[in-house]
């Protein structure tokens, strides 16, 4: 059954549109119903628009300026994106079958009642293991649209400079066997923007937040922090010192001794947690790994994308703009598991899985790896409830396999732990 | 926006213009207007990883159907090309912003090029009942034009053909310049280059003495745009151009925008500074 719109409001909407055309009108042919709402998508008002005046949820306006001021975040237009309105919590989809079920409100869920809670960081204790990596989940409220994010463990937003930065030139991304490549170039309205943005809504997202920090100097690093410092919904902090796309970016990543500075010199600028996000492009991982926890990280995160190129054959150039990018997706989720089995034998802090996790069964090689948390990223861009079915089937895990917790599964595979007699994965 | 499983209904190959997919999905049609489009996921696994995003080529809300014109390039283009009717679609839309038709407009002219008439016969569809409505499409050969039987007959179709095989030999830019002084809106849908011409002409046209007296020279343009898409949620920041208003991301302030506020280099969409 299509979904009707209420009564009341078609009628209404013809009458606006029979006091001005209505000799057109007369003369078109379609059923009464069907041409009212064609009749007041015209003007661009959708049919509740034309009715109520009001904007509807799925009908876009057309007004460039409107909409660029909530684009850029407060940038250029801070006065229009004040007033944009909260996020949208999920949108109660009409009954169908062909509709993929969007479940809000409360109504239970699987992994209800299932102890799926891990530390993810010193100090910072999550409902569940399944985080959204940054670069791949905005600041929240898009996806907030299309699903319910309050299931998932947490968030890391969008990588946020001190100051706003416009990104790198076209194209930004490429798709590879299992994977994609992407040189965004940090692209975000700065700090400031993203703090006084965010402030309202993060809070009624329902979704702790995990600000990822990006930056050239240690300054640069600190200043961030000290921007987004008390923001509502910030738990933490997590240090792109990783970031392939911006020059230099890897700098900091690629030296311990570096990267111990950044994270000592932020840690001393704030009480909330501090997540390292190592880069796989570090000649010795490991060392960056015991350097940042000796310097007081909370957490590390394994790992940021790797180094990538294609080449367009036929423009006989790079695909990128900037000739190469970060590879992310299921082509890194070995080279990624990898680094993080190694590091969890060297450090003793919680570390953050991440590399092309698409599914629960790739959370749990994770995991076993030594992971307390995952994040998801690319997954999310091909299948936008994939976070959420993570939770699912993490949960059914547990279930099946007669667990007290997730947590006893965390570096279930590292060598020389003892093992169980071995568990039944479910889907 | 919402998530959908839509079913094939039918397919059919449209000359070499690409295949002609109907969709049943009920509430992304009752969502839809012309010049949003949908991001379908080409698979069920994740290679390819990026969904596709096709603007609507047909919307009926009565039969709770949606057209998509796929272009089979590509691993994810060729298997989306290749699903057969009763076959299940991963749809996720409507997204982006729509053309919108003013009141006051009484000729309206709407310019195509290859499946970039997606959303223009949606337009002609729409509006042929109500105004004056004339069609120029552009194609490599006559294979490359939408077929005329498939357009309302109220419609004026007018096609230009690179290798002369069927109307003006040339491009769309070669049949507009007379176009563009009656008509009073202009909606277009096609390749950087053809939008980035029509930019110039409209600004010819506006330069030009008024051939119409009492009428302007196409004051309202609008074009829906085309870039490398990753999320199409808004998030990733892939598909950002530039406009007079700073960066906008074709799946959130486009693909329709303002020809004027568009930022064109040669041709092609101008490039995003390397810092701020």
């Amino acid at each position: 059954m299509p979904w009707r719109r209420p009564r009341t409001h078609v009628d209404r909407a013809r009458e606006i549109r029979r006091s001005e055309e209505e000799a057109l009108e007369e003369k078109a042919e379609h059923a009464a119903e069907d041409e009212a709402v064609e009749l007041a998508a015209i003007d661009g008002a959708s049919i509740v628009e034309a009715a109520t005046g009001e904007p509807e949820d799925d009908h876009a306006p057309s007004d460039l300026a409107a909409k660029l001021g909530a684009a850029v975040e407060g940038v250029e237009l801070p006065a229009l994106s004040e007033h944009r309105a909260p996020p949208r919590r999920v949108r109660a989809a009409p009954p169908s079958e062909a509709a993929v079920p969007v479940v809000a409100g409360p109504e239970p869920h699987p992994e209800d009642g299932i102890d799926l809670e891990v530390e993810v960081a010193r100090g910072l204790r999550l409902r569940n293991p399944v985080l959204t990596a940054s670069g791949t989940f905005g600041q929240g409220v898009e996806y907030a649209e299309l699903i319910d994010v309050s299931r998932l463990g947490a968030m890391v937003n969008k990588g946020t400079t001190l100051h706003a930065r416009p990104g790198n030139p076209q194209y930004r991304i490429a798709e590879t066997p299992s994977g994609i490549l992407n040189s965004i170039g940090l692209e975000n309205p700065g700090a400031a923007a993203v703090a006084k943005r965010y402030a309202r809504e993060w809070p009624a997202l329902g979704l702790p937040v995990i600000v990822n920090v990006a930056g050239h100097t240690v300054a640069d690093y600190v200043g961030v922090v000290l921007e987004m410092e008390g923001t509502p919904g910030v738990v933490a902090y997590e240090l792109n010192v990783s970031c392939p796309n911006v020059k230099g970016g890897t700098l900091f990543g690629c030296d311990p001794a570096l990267a111990a500075e950044v994270t000592r010199a932020v840690k001393a600028e704030t009480d909330k947690p501090v997540i390292v996000k190592l880069t796989p492009s570090a000649p010795d991982v490991v060392a960056v790994a015991r350097a940042c926890e000796e310097a007081g990280a909370d957490a590390l995160t394994a790992i940021n994308t790797v180094p990538g190129m294609r080449i367009d054959v036929a423009r006989r150039r790079p695909v990128l703009g900037t000739g190469s990018g970060g590879l992310s997706g299921p082509a890194i989720r070995p080279i990624a598991v990898h680094i993080t089995y190694q590091v969890a034998q060297a450090v003793a802090i919680p570390i953050v899985g991440a590399g092309g996790v698409t599914c629960a069964e790739d959370a749990l090689e994770f995991l076993m790896a030594g992971a307390s948390a995952v994040q998801v990223g690319s997954a999310t861009f091909a299948d936008p409830l994939a976070p959420i079915r993570i939770v699912e089937g993490l949960a059914a895990y547990v279930r099946a396999n007669g667990l007290a917790s997730i947590r006893d599964i965390v570096g279930a595979a590292q060598r020389g732990r003892k093992r169980d007699a071995g568990t039944e994965y479910v889907e | 926006m919402i998530l959908e499983t839509g079913r094939v209904v039918s397919t059919e190959q449209v000359a070499d213009l690409g295949t002609l997919i109907v969709v049943s999905a009920p509430l992304v049609a009752s969502r839809a207007h012309a010049g949003q489009f949908v991001h379908v996921r080409p698979g069920e696994r994740f290679d390819p990883l990026l969904r596709r995003p096709y603007s609507f080529n047909g919307i009926d809300r009565r039969a709770g159907e949606i057209e998509l014109l796929v272009k089979p390039l590509g691993p994810g283009g060729g298997w989306i090309a290749e699903r057969h009717p009763g076959d299940a679609l991963d749809l996720l839309g409507p997204l982006g912003t729509s053309f919108v038709v003013r009141r006051a407009t009484t000729h309206l002219l709407l310019v195509a090029g290859g499946t970039g008439i997606a959303p223009m016969k949606v337009l002609a569809e729409q509006e042929s009942a109500r105004r004056n409505v004339t069609l120029v499409m552009g194609g490599r050969t006559i294979h490359h034009l939408w077929p005329a039987h498939r357009l309302p007959l109220a419609v004026e179709y007018v096609t230009t053909t690179e290798d002369g095989s069927f109307g003006v030999r040339g491009r769309v830019t070669d049949a507009l310049p007379s176009y563009l002084t009656w008509a009073d809106q202009l909606c277009a849908c096609g390749p950087w280059p053809m939008l980035a011409a029509i930019g110039r002409l409209r600004e010819e046209a506006a330069r030009a003495t008024t051939v119409v007296p009492g009428k302007d020279v196409v004051m309202d343009a609008q074009i829906a745009v085309e870039q490398h898409m990753g999320c199409a949620m808004g998030v990733c920041r892939a598909c950002v151009i530039v406009t007079e208003h700073g960066n906008a991301r074709v799946c959130r302030e486009g693909p329709v925008f303002s020809l004027g506020d568009v930022r064109f280099e040669g041709g092609e969409p101008a490039t995003v500074g390397l810092t701020a």
